[in-house]
Parts: structure tokens; C-alpha cells; sequence
């Protein structure tokens, strides 16, 4: 009978830091574990991944935490009321979601990190800045607001091209999601067509800050499988510090 | 009344440099902005309110808009207030938000169609309380720079222990932020109170001359101080422009508490934005 592994890989320490200054007295250096983040639009296969990826990691041993986009205590359900009714114009709803985010930050991803997990984030900063982007904010006033945000180790876009992506959404739930459609922009009043648009700028917008941000970009339109071997060897590479 | 075409739309970072910044005169808006700042208990609510009161009676169009007041933003930050799950940061975040939504809401809109609008703290709080706290006066400042300046700010200075003293013999229970508990400057609110306290005043000082604050001294009689208000107000805003065509004045604010609705400002709102 063969031996089950038991030796583990212990994943190096993240040298990185801060986007800026950061949050007030947390000092990277006591921060032991790993930050991976998967960014894509809604349908892009994220939630599938990070399911998978998790399973994975556990299994060779690692703790792992998941954060997301609006799961924070602190202003989670009164962010979900505000869309609801689409009452918050552009700048209440990007500080609305940078207050969801820094509450995470501080209470769930800063403390795991310290305790050594691994922290897998479903959507960062960048979807929320490219939403901003689309919507005519300004980077440069968005990369001074995210300066609180950590550098992660790892970042992987899932990049699928709009007409799939249409393809996707629609065979889930068989309609398509306001905001994921960019409907508050008024690009179309065709839902489909608005989808598109949207989907186009946002790929623009994610681009755009791949230059300053520098994240790998995967290519979401094949089995996923295939698409998870790949974050696979990544991942490995960055717990090596490879 | 100026055009549309005329205004120039705050960006979201004009600058952090106060020579570079403008005032919503300066950007061609048809309305002006009055803000109000000072420590708790420096009376500066009851100024606004009566410099409200006159403006109305005048047949100016006025609005006036309180710190920490967007309906929904607020249920948000009462709970983190409540449960103490505010960091610096997120405290600075939620005000933000908060400010951002009565901004692009109300603020906006009510300046291009030339009203005074009275704010009861603006920007300078936040920078002043946040960079206490410990966050970044250049993020903070970044953050608010969507943000045009007011056209007139009057800031209310009063001895530190007069305003400890209106706020502390009033209302003894001091709440969690207000108090400032969450810098650890001290177990004892009281204590703790007057320190934070003291080092929001430091800033407000230090920036005092970078915005022009009109700094009225709040150690004298009620009377006397609204009249060197109204006095300035008269001499910087021209009534002809602002004069309320319609009968019907604008619905005030809906309050929280309609048993404060009819009480004259005497004091400080229950629960200042302050905390």
C-alpha cells in the first residue's frame, strides 16, 4: 500500500506590503499568510474555482479563509438595500463599498493573515475600481482610496470575452443582472445590449489597471479543469515564493 | 442665474493644495455653501440654526444639511458605533459615505439652483477628527477632494474647558466615539473626552488659515456672535440672488427624534454627529 504524504509545503513570507499607507498600526511584516484574489465578471467561473482551489489547498494542508465583495458586518445589508433601490449616485456607492471592504480587511483578512492562512478573495479592489472606472470616477482619486488595501501574492483575472460571458449568464439564470449589465449608466435600454457595453468597458477598465497592478490574466473560456490546473501551478510557485 | 454651461463640476481630485482648491463661488455655482465647524459645545449648531432662521425670514433660499444625517448611511453607522466595530479607518470610510450621499444628493443639485445651503460641519471634521484617529491627512483629504470648499466657513473657537464644560455638564454619559475611547488615551471617558478633544482643536487651529476660516470667538454672549455672523453673511452674500420665488420654502430635513423637531438649538443635537 503506498504511504500517504505527509510532508507539507510551509509557504514562504510575503515580503509585500501596502497599495499606500495602509491601515493605521498594522505592520505587513506580522502578516504570515498568503493573499490570493480572484477577479472576473459575474459567470466568469470565479465561485467554481475558489471552491475547487479551496478543496485543494485544505487538502495539502493549509488553512484558507474566503472574503468577497459586500460580506462585511459593518454596512453589508445596508449596501444591499442602497442598490436595491438604486437611491446612491457614484461616489456614496464607491465609498459605501470601500467602507465593505477596509471592515473586511480589518476584521477577517488582517487576522487570518496574521494566524498564517491563506486568504482567498473573490473579487479585490479591482473589480470595484473598474466599476468606478466605467462610471467616469477618477483613478487617481481611486488608487489614493484603496491605498488601505494589502498587495496580494497573487492575483488571476478570468477573462472571458463579452459574447460568452452573455452565453453564460443567461444559461445560469436565464436573465441578466442589472448592475452586472451596467444599467444605472444608461448605455442602452436594451438589457442585452447594455450587458455587452458594459462588459466591453469593463474589460477596458480591467486593462487599463493591469499595467499598474500587474495581475496575470487567465483565459476563463475553457473547462474548468483546465482553468484550475493553471491557477494551481501559479498558486504553488507563490507558496514556494517562486 | 449663471447657466449650466458656466459650472464647473468638482472632479473627484481637484487638489490637495488649498491654492488649488475652490470655492463653489469660484467653480460658477449660482448658490453658496456656509459651513459651520467647531468642537462639541462650542455652540455652533445654535449659530447655524438661528443664522437659518434669519435667512428664511429674509426670503432666502436655504437648506440646511447636518453632519452624519444621510438616512442610509446612517443605519450603518449607528450600528458600528453601538457594537464599537469602527476602526479609524472604517470610521473615516462610513463619514465619508455619509457625506458623499447628502453631497451628491442634496448639496449639488440645491447649489445649481442657487440656494444657501448651511452645513453643520463640512470637510474640515473630518480632516481634523480622522488624522487624530491616526489616518493619513493626505488620504483623508484625497478622499474628501471630490468636495468644493464653502464659500464662507465660520469656526467657532471657544476655550477648551468652556466646550468641555457645556458638553460634560449637560450630558454626563458620554458615548464610546465621541469620547474618543477607541485611541486608548485613557480608561476614564471624562478624561479621555478632553483629550481627544483637545487634539481635534489643534487641528482645527492649525488649518484654520489655510481654509480662511472666519473664526468667531464662541467665549462670548449668543447675541453678540450672531450678530458678527449675520454682519459677514450680509456683507459676502448678495439676498437679491438667492430670493425664493415660490411660496412654499423646502420641507426641513426629516429628523430622527420628532420631540427635537420643535425645540430651538439651544444646545447641541443628542447626538452630535460628533462621536
Amino acid at each position: 500500500m503506498k504511504k500517504a504524504k505527509t510532508k507539507l509545503v510551509v509557504p514562504c513570507r510575503s515580503d509585500r506590503s501596502f497599495y499606500g499607507d495602509g491601515i493605521p498600526g498594522v505592520k505587513p511584516e506580522e502578516l504570515a499568510g498568503k493573499r490570493i484574489v480572484v477577479e472576473g465578471a459575474d459567470g466568469s467561473g470565479r465561485s467554481t474555482q475558489i471552491a475547487s482551489l479551496v478543496e485543494w489547498l485544505e487538502i495539502s494542508g493549509h488553512a484558507t479563509v474566503q472574503v468577497g465583495l459586500k460580506r462585511s458586518t459593518l454596512v453589508s445589508e445596508e449596501l444591499e438595500r442602497a442598490q436595491d433601490g438604486n437611491i446612491l449616485s457614484r461616489t456614496t456607492l464607491s465609498l459605501f463599498y470601500a467602507t465593505d471592504f477596509a471592515d473586511q480587511l480589518e476584521n477577517v483578512i488582517l487576522p487570518a493573515l496574521k494566524a498564517g492562512f491563506i486568504v482567498l478573495a473573490d473579487r479585490y479592489i479591482y473589480t470595484l475600481m473598474a466599476r468606478d472606472m466605467v462610471r467616469g470616477m477618477d483613478i487617481a482619486w481611486l488608487k489614493n482610496l484603496y491605498g488601505v488595501a494589502l498587495k496580494p501574492d497573487a492575483v488571476f483575472y478570468l477573462a472571458i470575452e463579452p459574447n460568452d460571458l452573455v452565453q453564460r449568464a443567461l444559461a445560469k439564470t436565464a436573465t441578466l443582472d442589472y448592475w452586472e449589465s451596467g444599467m444605472d449608466l444608461g448605455l442602452s435600454r436594451d438589457l442585452f445590449d447594455s450587458f455587452i457595453e458594459y462588459q466591453t468597458l469593463m474589460r477596458m477598465a480591467f486593462r487599463k489597471l493591469q499595467k499598474s497592478y500587474g495581475f496575470t490574466i487567465v483565459d476563463g473560456n475553457r473547462p474548468v479543469d483546465e482553468v484550475n490546473e493553471e491557477l494551481r501551478k501559479n498558486i504553488e510557485a507563490v507558496l514556494l515564493g517562486k | 442665474m449663471a447657466s449650466a454651461k458656466n459650472i464647473e463640476l468638482p472632479g473627484q481630485r481637484t487638489s490637495l493644495k488649498r491654492n488649488e482648491m475652490k470655492t463653489f463661488a469660484e467653480l460658477g455655482f449660482p448658490g453658496r455653501l456656509i459651513a459651520v465647524e467647531g468642537l462639541d459645545g462650542s455652540g455652533k449648531s445654535t449659530q447655524i440654526y438661528l443664522l437659518k432662521r434669519w435667512l428664511e425670514a429674509e426670503g432666502v433660499k436655504v437648506y440646511f444639511s447636518e453632519w452624519n444625517s444621510s438616512e442610509i448611511v446612517k443605519s450603518a453607522t449607528s450600528k458600528g458605533k453601538k457594537r464599537e466595530l469602527l476602526s479609524p479607518t472604517t470610521f473615516s470610510l462610513i463619514h465619508a459615505t455619509d457625506f458623499a450621499d447628502r453631497y451628491e444628493r442634496h448639496l449639488l443639485p440645491l447649489l445649481r439652483a442657487g440656494y444657501v445651503v448651511l452645513c453643520d460641519r463640512y470637510v474640515f471634521t473630518a480632516y481634523a477628527r480622522d488624522v487624530v484617529r491616526g489616518c493619513p491627512p493626505t488620504w483623508v483629504r484625497g478622499i474628501y477632494s471630490f468636495a468644493a470648499l464653502p464659500d464662507i466657513t465660520f469656526f467657532f473657537k471657544a476655550d477648551l474647558e468652556v466646550s468641555l464644560n457645556r458638553i460634560l455638564d449637560g450630558r454626563p454619559k458620554l458615548k464610546f466615539f465621541e469620547a474618543g475611547m477607541d485611541l486608548r488615551l485613557s480608561t476614564d471617558p471624562y478624561e479621555s473626552f478632553r483629550i481627544f478633544q483637545g487634539r481635534i482643536l489643534d487641528q482645527y487651529l492649525a488649518m484654520s488659515s489655510e481654509f480662511d476660516f472666519v473664526t468667531i470667538d464662541a467665549n462670548h454672549r449668543v447675541e453678540t456672535q450672531q450678530a458678527t455672523v449675520r454682519q459677514l453673511v450680509t456683507h459676502r452674500v448678495d439676498f437679491d440672488q438667492f430670493r425664493r420665488n415660490s411660496p412654499l420654502p423646502l420641507p426641513p430635513p426629516v429628523r430622527r427624534n420628532p420631540s427635537t423637531k420643535s425645540k430651538p438649538a439651544f444646545e447641541e443635537p443628542e447626538e452630535d454627529s460628533a462621536a
